[in-house]
């Protein structure tokens, strides 16, 4: 322990934290921390510090005479490097609203590269209902058997299966004797619905037993169907799940099952659903998404903000490393850094006027951003972000920042099919066949020849029958999503 | 307002590509430019609303302007109008010679571009492209150039440094 700790950083907040701030940080972290819950060893001795951090904080008369004693203000430490590019060199004074696009990028230092990777504490929930009987379950169970053997010895390793209800197959450990446990997988049989909330639940709560920051804590969800009714349930374990460092991942295999529902569920953690179009791609997406989850430098990066007055965020979306929708709230998760990956979010802004009335420069965006690293267990302090633009009497005459324009030209595609997919929902299906045809010709022009030739079909469709094939609508959506990650 | 020179959408300013029919949108602040798409439209709409559209407006290149280049993998078009001579290549740290036109916006490391890759010069008639000793090679129209001699380029010829194509406009 140094002479004088860094209560700051020991609750992860910012040296201007308000009082609420303070509070919120401690009880989040006093709670991870308390003795009686507490797994690894020193957390204990951690919890004594950060209540000592709170007291003096807490507390406007000692917190002043602490900030006296801190070595003024040095540029704080950071883990990360953080750019922000932005589409325009400056905003203009106008009368109506104008749109301004922002890249954030989120990198780990260089030095990142010699941490080991980071272990695991992962739980497999698969789908086991009836649906999935015959060559799916067989390609499933080879799937998760041949994860297992590439697990390290220092993983945590468990396995849900789930149909009416859920069972735990394999309880969370750090399973010494692997062989045994591939018979158990090897002996799940299908039968049932599909109740994901149950399989869901399980998987949380097999993680949550070992759940620990200096570890990637992960839920994979594999499925084939729909739940039905539960839907809320899982939204609001996902965003449980959220909270306490939990991602979750999901996979839908084959055409029935809901892409719009299992994105939410994942999004909600700052993550993503997978398309899996044919069950022989099962070991190949699976052994992806755990070659992505030993790469991840920060588990999650999260930005907290608020819009200032006359500025509202239209859209936000991962470029990479998985590109994925991010939800907009007040605490946005926008995703992991891997290693050899930055994040990279695009944020789409619509400026109004009032935001510029009388000020050089408009502040755009204004918050914290948080980073949580497996191999720095302490709460890192926040970073402030802000993303503003001068304000001039005309358009600048630099062009558009190159990431920002390779960027949205890709997007551009995705945001195409979401809005055909939109039209189609409320039953506007000439606007929904232009949207189509207009992506079609876009795709041509960047060389993804098989890509158009589904959306043109998918057009026939529309046009014969007033809705596109599932098949149809999931490739448009995660082979355009793909484009993004090249 | 911006208003796509395509499908005549309306959009706010500060859009870069129409939200309505998602071409890279024409504005003063740009100096890459939108590709136009018309021989792609006619093969994929058959409404007449869009084939009216696929009449080429002419590109607002300046006056100085001898030719452009046309990234395929992007669309992206990247004029050539400030020197006669340009060279090639991407901006990496502690480089001693910078290439005059940085690839580097458009993956140039991912597809094996060198730090100085090729010479594209323009003499007033003809338009000439000289490999710099790349490690990955300059290629035209899918054929490797011996590094350090001159190759003639006709408009439309696809050239390759590493795997970064594009497209020589010449005007």
């Amino acid at each position: 322990m140094p002479a004088s700790p860094d209560y700051y950083a020991l609750l992860g907040v910012l040296r201007d934290a308000s009082v609420e701030e303070i509070k919120r940080a401690y009880v989040t972290s006093a709670q991870r921390l308390h003795p009686d819950k507490n797994k690894a060893p020193g957390e204990t001795e951690m919890f004594l510090d950060i209540q000592q951090a709170y007291e003096t904080l807490s507390n406007p008369k000692r917190r002043a005479q602490y900030d006296l004693s801190l070595p003024k203000q040095e540029a704080p430490f950071s883990p990360v490097s953080v750019k922000i590019s932005y589409s325009r060199p400056n905003l203009v004074r106008l009368n109506e609203p104008q749109l301004l696009y922002t890249m954030l990028e989120v990198g780990g230092r260089a030095q990142d590269k010699d941490v080991p990777a980071p272990p695991l504490n992962v739980c497999l929930v698969l789908d086991r209902s009836t649906s999935m009987k015959d060559a799916k379950m067989d390609l499933l169970k080879a799937a998760s058997i041949e994860v297992m053997r590439n697990m390290r010895a220092e993983d945590i390793f468990s396995v849900v299966t789930f149909s009416d209800h859920a069972e735990v197959v394999i309880p969370a450990s750090l399973q010494p004797n692997r062989s045994k446990l591939e018979s158990v997988i090897r002996s799940i049989q299908p039968a049932g619905a599909t109740e994901m909330y149950q399989g869901l639940e399980a998987g949380f709560g097999e993680v949550s037993r070992n759940l620990d920051p200096r570890r990637v804590n992960h839920v994979i969800l594999l499925t084939d169907g729909h739940t039905y009714g539960d839907e809320n349930a899982c939204l609001d374990l996902a965003a449980r799940a959220a909270q306490v460092g939990i991602g979750i991942s999901c996979m839908g295999i084959g055409n029935d099952w809901n892409d719009t529902f299992l994105d939410e569920v994942a999004m909600r953690t700052g993550n993503t659903s997978r398309y899996i179009a044919r069950p022989l791609d099962i070991q190949k997406i699976l052994t992806e998404k755990f070659r992505e989850l030993t790469r991840r430098v920060a588990e999650e990066v999260t930005l907290e903000f608020q819009p200032p007055p006359g500025v509202s965020l239209n859209y936000a979306f991962r470029m990479q490393p998985e590109s994925g929708p991010v939800v907009i709230e007040k605490t946005m998760r926008l995703g992991p850094i891997l290693r050899d990956t930055h994040l990279g979010v695009l944020f789409e802004f619509t400026v109004h006027p009032l935001a510029l009335r009388g000020v050089d420069t408009a502040i755009i965006l204004e918050g914290g951003l948080k980073v949580s690293m497996p191999s720095r267990p302490t709460p890192v302090p926040p970073l402030r972000i802000r993303f503003e633009r001068g304000v001039g009497a005309e358009a600048g005459n630099e062009p558009p920042s190159g990431v920002i324009l390779q960027a949205l030209s890709k997007l551009t595609l995705y945001r195409m099919q979401e809005r055909a997919r939109a039209q189609i929902q409320v039953g506007e299906f000439e606007k929904a066949t232009r949207s189509l045809k207009h992506l079609a010709s876009h795709l041509l022009t960047q060389g993804q020849q098989g890509l158009a030739h589904t959306v043109m079909l998918e057009v026939e469709n529309l046009q014969r029958s007033n809705g596109i094939t599932q098949e149809g609508g999931k490739e448009i959506k995660y082979a355009t999503r793909a484009l993004m990650m090249k | 307002m911006i208003i796509c020179s395509n499908c005549q959408h309306k959009n706010p300013p500060g859009s870069i590509f129409c939200a309505e029919c998602g071409v890279q949108l024409l504005t003063g602040e740009m100096t890459t430019q939108a590709i136009t798409t018309g021989k792609v439209l006619e093969l994929v709409g058959d409404d007449a609303q869009m084939a009216a559209k696929t009449v080429q407006p002419a590109p607002p290149i300046t006056d100085s302007s001898w030719g452009s280049l046309h990234l395929l993998e992007s669309g992206q078009i990247l004029p050539l109008n400030e020197r006669d001579e340009y060279t090639l290549g991407r901006i990496s740290e502690g480089q001693p010679v910078m290439p005059d036109m940085d690839l580097s916006p458009f993956q140039a490391y991912a597809n094996g571009v060198s730090r100085l890759h090729a010479l594209l010069k323009h003499d007033g008639k003809r338009v000439v492209i000289m490999d710099l000793g790349s490690a990955n090679g300059t290629y035209v129209n899918g054929k490797r150039l011996a590094s350090n001699s001159e190759r003639l380029i006709n408009h439309g010829d696809v050239v390759a440094l590493g795997k970064l194509k594009f497209q020589v406009l010449v005007r």
